[in-house]
Formats: structure tokens, C-alpha cells, sequence
């Protein structure tokens, strides 16, 4: 089969995402990744107070709004020369960790798994569960009724083989259900601090404003409790009876090799230390992180500004009509090269660092569970375990770092904002590395940009023509049928896009 | 429907009623309307321009109503970028079927790229000219979200992209179809399933000059705000984290008609003002929209600090 092949728009993640495969005998031979919303929030921000920052930029995404607050008070906390109060910092962790948890269990159950699991087969339950009685129910009224498709949005889907075995299936339909009430009381979680989730109100340069109380650090250990247990008797053991069920997904899409992360979640003042290390591995070899190897190509994105520019210096000046461009995103590179960020990244950075014990003991538990060495990590199903794996970790954290509150301390230092200043604020948000470069001039943006994790993910081909992660790891990929090509979708899903990230 | 679906359902209505402050009379009538729905008399269909999805997300964080409920009891869905099983091709297909078909209630998260068509793409078409596809053979339109409503972020001064609300972009195009706006940045829950409700059994709910659902926006922060007494008190906080009226912190209050004070978000939790935040005007219908109007400031606190030195 030589066929090419497009997948637009991809639905089930966040935003605006197009794909194009070029199948040659049965495989993809070529990809092309497109981002195809643009906002221009690089240029809307200047000339504006710097403090509308971290509000403006939360509303980059509704997915991950916390990580763009969080980065855009971190270049502003480098700006002003700031350093939290402790409470400050630790409540900047717990909010930061709620989005997290949020996101990775919205995109296993709610984005991903109707790749896998087979909501159909509800017609077949013979058990006595009332929500699957439920479903079963609202299933066959459905496929009885005169709707135009009944049971929307679950179907109609590509025609193909699913989960078969049938416990698993409807443990893992039942677990939806759930995953859509605990993934808003992990929101809810982040709201005691945040004010309210998404786009959150208290984070600000120099901590936050809400404070903790011994009520609000009860009512979110009240909420953890039950996440936890999610985690551990249903996110954790569905991904491993669908990784169980698709072991072909553990030799597919390894992507480019190369994997970047910032780090996340200071456990120091100064930020130094933390939770989830930074690092940088390039063409197989690990190394420390330098923010300054970050640079972005414009040659076939959508934008006339100079190309190869670093983030302090970068333009956003839109081109829609530019010639041999096909996307909206820019072309992030580190050391020149394209890089894979999110949770794979961080917790292969965390393993070879060797510093957090409890994951190097986690991963390696898992690689046994799985029978599997760390290659077979970068995978499809190797992206779903990491994130399962430190969506664990992180919801263990959180009780530790509840424990490390002071109720009623301060949780804000106060500032003023300079004539001119600079900051970077280097986060991660739930799918990968993110960063915010501020240039202040006369008190007021004179700069602003973002490179945002889908941004290196699904970044397009660079000036040098070497393509993006995504591109790279949809290679050798078998697409089985064309008009089912359920293969790409999985391909492209397991790195959790957000394409209004992506562009901003 | 078996017996326990049937209890479950009314339970549903009543909560409903009550969210729709309708009162028990009206009972009966929300559960008939749920039945309809619930059949697919009414089906929805959920469109998103320039958006972050962060109207989608709070929807998910719906407690008066659960959003498997809403989505199996409530609304018939059928297209959802962010949920629909369908991708690709498939994608397109349903969205056009269902345009074809018509008579849906038209949800649109997110504002219109009018200067850029290329801006925002839903396969091969701009999203522009699908919207005004869709727009044409909806029964009514509700706009979901600061973005679709009045052009929020993307519409701020010096956007490069001619963002405009969908309600502007559909009057320029002549399209006439009642629009009810839902504003919010995001959007809170319980504003859109009642609003929603409302719309399919009750027709449109009394909304004031600009659309709106006098139910949720017809009263401003400031009236309903827990830190009231200390405006009276002229007890002004002079920078975050401090005690006091936040106004001289850049509070929106006064000018924002939202009711998060009384109904706070995510299950009631909190609030912006509740966290000690000032509000940021996101439900207004200027939110972001001039380059020199900060959100927050110090600057206000400043001067008075001085002044009373």
C-alpha cells in the first residue's frame, strides 16, 4: 500500500492537531505534523503590565493553565530577584501537582483509552455493577434510537481489533466513570489553593496570595486520599492489562532518542533541588541542563520572524501564507536537536539521576512487572506507564508536602517591579518542558516567549529539514488498513498532545 | 428505563430545579425535558475556534450535575473535539452529518480568527466558514466561554489574528439565530448545564442587554463579596496575601457581574476573592481586551501608601 494518509482533525487530545503520513509498503515512510489554531499571544503581550502575565498566559490552556502561571511567576521571580516563603513555594507545588494528576488521569481514561477499550461490548455485561448496568442501559437505547449517531461521543470509532478480554474491559469502562469525578476532585484539590481551577487566581511573583490553613491542608489530604487510591487500584493496573493486551506497543514510535525536561517542583528555596530532575539527554548521552542550548526555527512554520533565534531574542510575527510552511508551531531545538519531553523524559531523567529512591524503585518494579528492560520505555506503551508511574509519585508527594505547611505562615514576598529586567521561568507542565522568557523595558513587556512542551513534540521540520518527535516516531509505523488508521492515533495520543499550547 | 434509573432520574431533576431555582413545581416538567434529551430529541453539538479548552475542562468539573450524567442524561453530544471517539476523516464526517441535519443547540468555546481564516482549521475548512455552516441550521446558539462571548484573550489589543466574539462574527455574516452568552474565563459548570436546560425545555431564560442568564450574571462581585464590610471600613489591602478590600490591589469587582462569590468554583471550595486574589474581570466584557488596563496592578496601592505617609 503507498497511500498518504490524513488524520485531521485529530480529536481526543487538546486543540487544533493535523497529520499527514506518507505510507509506503504498508509504513509510514514520512509525517507531517501540523498545528493549525493560532492565537499570537507573544504579541498581545507586549507593551502590557508584566504582572497580566500569569494570568494571560494560563489562558494559553485549559488543560495545563497552572504550568503557564507557574512558569510566567518564575521568570518574574528571577525578574524581581524574589524568593518565596517557604508555604509559598510548597502551595505553588500542591496546585501545581493537582493539574498534574488531573491531566494525566483525563488523558488516559478520557483522551486514550477508547483507542483501546471497547465500549461496545457493554451490550454483552451479564454483572450486577449499577454504573455498568447503567451504561449498558444508555448503550442500547441508544443503538435504538433515531439518533444521527447514537451514542455520541463514544461512537462511531475506527473499525479495529480492541481490548478482548472482557473483565478487562469493563473494569476499565467503569474505571472511565470514575476517572471523570476524580480527576475534579484532583481539580478541586488545586482549587483550595488556587482559588479556582482552571486558570487559577492566587499565583503570583512571590509565592501566592491564598494561604494555608489547618482546614484547607486537611480538605486536600480529605480529597488525595481517594486519587491515590484510584491511582494504585485503577489507573496503575488498567494501563498494565492494556499494555498486557498490546504488547506490539512496546517496540513502536520510540521517537527521536534524544529527551529534554527542566525539572519540576522545588523541594528547596532556592529551587535547586527538586522532586523531578532536570537534564538533557542528546544522541544517547545524558547531560546537565543549559537553557541557554534552546533556540527555535521558523523555516517551515507559519511565521516570517528571524529564524534560529534564543527564546530572550525570539519574534512572533505571523505569515499564514508562507510558502512551503505547514504548521503553526515553531521548531524548538536543544543543542540544534530535536528533543522528546514529558513524563517518559522525567522519569528516565529521574532513573539515571538516581537521586529519588522511590522512583528508581518504582521503575524498576515496573520493568519487572512488565518483563521488560528501560529501552523498551520509549514506546507507546512506555510513554502511558511513565506517566501512571509519576502520576503516583506525585499524588505521594503531595501528603509529604502537606506535612511540610506552616498553617498561617506567610506565603508571599512582596516586590516592585523594576524599569528593566529579565527572567526565565523553566517548569513542566503535565506533558513535558516548558519555559517563559520576560524582557521588561519601562515597567511593561517588552518581550514575551513561550516553547511550550507540544511545541518541541510536534514541532515541525526545522530549517535543516530534520523532523520533529512525533514526525520521527510515526516512522516505520505499520498502518493496517488506511481508512482505519487507529496505529497514528495511537502513535500520536501517547504523547499527550495540547496543541493550544503548541502554538499560543 | 428500569426503577432504579427512574429514581436516579428524578433525584436529577430535582437537583436541577433547584439549580435553576425553578422550585419543586417544576419537577415533573425538568424530568420530561431530561427524558426528551435523553432520547435524543435534542442533540448538541460542541464547536471550538480559538480556545484553550479550558471551557471544556471546567465543564468536566461539573457537580450538580456529573458530566457522565450530563453527557448520558442530560445533553445528547454529538461531536466533541476534545471526547468524540471519531477522529480524522470520521471527524468531519460527523460534524457535517449532524450540520445537515440541523435543529441542534449550538455550543461554540472560543472566538473567530475574522482577519486570519487560516488561523483557525477544523480539517481542511476554517473554522469560520464551518461555523457559519452551523450556525445557519442551529435551533439556538450559545456561546460558551469569555472567548466566544465577547472575543476575550485572543480579541486583546495588538492580537494579530482579527479576533472577534462569535455573536460579532455571525452578526457580520447576517446570520440571525438567538445567541445566549455564557461568559467565563472559564466558563463555571453550573452557569452552561443550567443555561443548557433551561434553553431545551423552558426556551430562553430572561437574559439581560448582552445575552446573559440574568440567573448567574445579573448581580456584580462587589455586591456579593466576602470582603464587603472592609470596603465599607476603607480597610484596603496593600499587597497580596494581606487582609482587607482588595480594590486597591486592581480589584474587578464593581464592574464584573458574576456570581463566584456566592456559588464558588469547583464544588464550592473557593474563589478567586476567597484566595485571596483580586478578580481579574474574567466574565467581563472587556476582559484583556486594552493593552493598558492591567488586570491586577500595585501601582494603586502604592500611591495610596505614600499619600498616607
Amino acid at each position: 500500500m503507498n497511500k498518504t494518509i490524513k488524520l485531521s482533525p485529530v480529536t481526543r487530545i487538546e486543540g487544533h492537531l493535523g497529520i499527514k503520513v506518507e505510507v509506503e509498503d504498508g509504513r509510514v515512510a514520512r509525517a507531517y505534523v501540523s498545528g493549525e489554531m493560532f492565537r499570537g499571544f507573544e504579541t498581545l503581550l507586549r507593551g502590557r503590565d508584566p504582572l497580566d502575565a500569569q494570568y494571560i498566559t494560563q489562558r494559553i490552556c485549559g488543560v495545563c493553565p497552572i504550568d503557564h502561571g507557574m512558569a510566567s511567576v518564575l521568570a518574574q521571580d528571577m525578574a524581581y530577584q524574589l524568593t518565596p516563603p517557604d508555604n509559598g513555594r510548597i502551595i505553588r507545588n500542591l496546585t501545581q501537582a493537582a493539574n498534574f494528576i488531573a491531566s494525566h488521569i483525563t488523558h488516559f481514561y478520557l483522551l486514550s483509552a477508547l483507542d483501546f477499550v471497547d465500549v461496545a461490548m457493554i451490550t454483552e455485561y451479564q454483572g450486577k455493577d449499577r454504573a455498568l448496568l447503567d451504561l449498558q442501559a444508555w448503550v442500547k437505547a441508544q443503538l435504538s434510537s433515531r439518533q444521527v449517531y447514537p451514542a455520541a461521543p463514544f461512537l462511531p470509532r475506527y473499525a479495529t481489533k480492541y481490548l478482548a478480554d472482557k473483565d478487562a474491559n469493563f473494569g476499565a469502562l467503569k474505571h472511565y466513570m470514575d476517572a471523570l469525578e476524580i480527576r475534579s476532585q484532583a481539580h478541586k484539590m488545586g482549587a483550595l489553593f488556587a482559588g479556582k481551577m482552571p486558570h487559577a487566581a492566587s499565583l503570583v511573583p512571590g509565592g501566592v496570595t491564598a494561604k494555608a490553613t489547618s482546614l484547607n491542608i486537611s480538605q486536600y489530604r480529605t480529597l488525595l486520599e481517594p486519587i491515590q487510591d484510584f491511582i494504585n487500584q485503577s489507573y496503575l493496573p488498567d494501563v498494565l492489562a492494556v499494555a498486557g493486551a498490546f504488547p506490539e506497543y512496546f517496540s513502536l514510535a520510540q521517537g527521536c532518542g534524544n529527551f529534554l525536561t527542566y525539572g519540576v517542583f522545588p523541594e528547596s528555596a532556592d529551587g535547586a533541588a527538586k522532586f523531578l530532575p532536570g537534564g538533557a539527554r542528546v544522541k544517547g548521552k545524558w547531560q546537565k541542563l543549559d537553557p541557554e542550548a534552546v533556540t527555535e526555527d521558523v523555516g517551515q512554520s507559519r511565521f516570517s520572524s528571524a529564524s534560529g533565534r534564543k527564546p530572550f531574542d525570539g519574534e512572533t510575527v505571523a505569515a499564514p501564507d508562507k510558502s512551503g510552511a505547514y504548521s503553526w508551531l515553531k521548531a524548538p531545538r536543544y543543542q540544534g536537536e530535536p528533543m522528546e519531553v514529558g513524563p517518559l523524559a522525567r522519569v528516565l531523567a529521574a532513573y539515571q539521576d538516581g537521586g529519588n529512591a522511590e522512583m528508581k524503585g518504582a521503575v524498576d518494579q515496573l520493568l519487572k512487572t512488565l518483563g521488560r528492560d528501560a529501552t523498551a520505555l520509549a514506546s507507546v506503551m512506555g510513554r502511558h506507564a511513565a506517566r501512571a508511574l509519576e502520576c503516583k509519585l506525585l499524588a505521594d508527594r503531595c501528603a509529604v508536602w502537606l506535612d511540610q505547611l506552616t498553617p498561617e505562615a506567610p506565603a508571599f514576598k512582596d516586590f516592585s517591579i523594576p524599569e528593566s529586567g529579565r527572567g526565565y521561568g523553566l517548569t513542566e507542565a503535565a506533558r513535558g518542558a516548558l519555559g517563559h522568557w520576560l524582557d521588561i523595558k519601562n515597567k511593561k513587556i517588552a518581550n514575551y516567549q513561550c516553547v511550550v512542551p507540544t511545541t518541541w513534540n510536534c514541532s515541525p521540520r526545522d530549517d535543516h529539514g530534520v523532523a520533529g518527535p512525533v514526525e520521527q516516531a510515526l516512522v516505520g509505523v505499520a498502518i493496517a488498513d488506511a481508512e482505519n488508521p487507529i496505529e497514528a492515533a495511537r502513535v500520536v495520543r501517547s504523547f499527550d498532545p495540547c496543541l493550544a499550547c503548541a502554538v499560543h | 428505563m428500569n426503577a432504579i434509573n427512574r429514581r436516579s432520574f428524578l433525584k436529577l431533576s430535582t437537583r436541577l430545579s433547584v439549580l435553576l431555582g425553578l422550585g419543586a413545581s417544576a419537577i415533573p416538567r425538568v424530568a420530561e425535558a431530561l427524558d426528551e434529551l435523553s432520547q435524543g430529541l435534542a442533540p448538541v453539538l460542541w464547536l471550538q475556534g480559538q480556545c484553550c479548552s479550558g471551557c471544556s475542562v471546567s465543564l468536566l468539573d461539573s457537580e450538580a450535575v456529573t458530566p457522565y450524567k450530563l453527557l448520558t442524561r442530560y445533553i445528547s453530544l454529538g461531536f466533541h473535539q476534545t471526547l468524540s471517539a471519531a477522529t480524522g476523516d470520521q471527524a468531519v464526517q460527523v460534524v457535517n452529518k449532524i450540520v445537515n441535519q440541523g435543529g441542534y443547540v449550538l455550543i461554540v468555546e472560543g472566538a473567530v480568527p475574522d482577519k486570519m481564516p487560516q488561523a483557525c482549521m477544523f480539517g481542511e475548512e476554517p473554522f469560520a466558514e464551518q461555523l457559519v455552516r452551523a450556525a445557519g441550521k442551529a435551533k439556538i446558539i450559545l456561546t460558551a466561554g469569555t472567548c466566544s462571548c465577547y472575543g476575550g484573550v485572543p480579541a486583546a489589543e495588538n492580537n494579530p489574528t482579527g479576533a472577534v466574539s462569535v455573536p460579532a462574527f455571525l452578526k457580520g455574516r447576517g446570520i440571525a439565530v438567538p445567541v445566549i452568552r455564557v461568559p467565563g474565563c472559564p466558563i463555571h459548570p453550573d452557569w452552561l448545564v443550567g443555561t443548557v436546560v433551561h434553553a431545551l425545555k423552558f426556551g430562553l431564560p430572561p437574559v439581560d442587554g448582552l445575552g446573559r442568564p440574568l440567573a448567574y450574571f445579573s448581580k456584580s462581585m462587589h455586591e456579593q463579596c466576602p470582603r464587603f464590610n472592609d470596603y465599607e471600613r476603607e480597610h484596603f489591602a496593600k499587597t497580596f496575601g494581606e487582609n482587607g478590600c482588595l480594590f486597591k490591589l486592581g480589584c474587578a469587582g464593581p464592574i464584573t457581574y458574576t456570581d463566584c462569590n456566592l456559588r464558588g468554583w469547583n464544588g464550592g471550595v473557593n474563589s478567586c476573592i476567597r484566595a485571596g486574589a483580586p478578580c481579574i474581570g474574567c466574565g467581563g466584557e472587556n476582559f484583556c481586551a486594552q493593552a493598558g488596563f492591567p488586570l491586577i496592578t500595585k501601582e494603586r496601592a502604592a500611591e495610596t501608601t505614600k499619600a498616607d505617609a
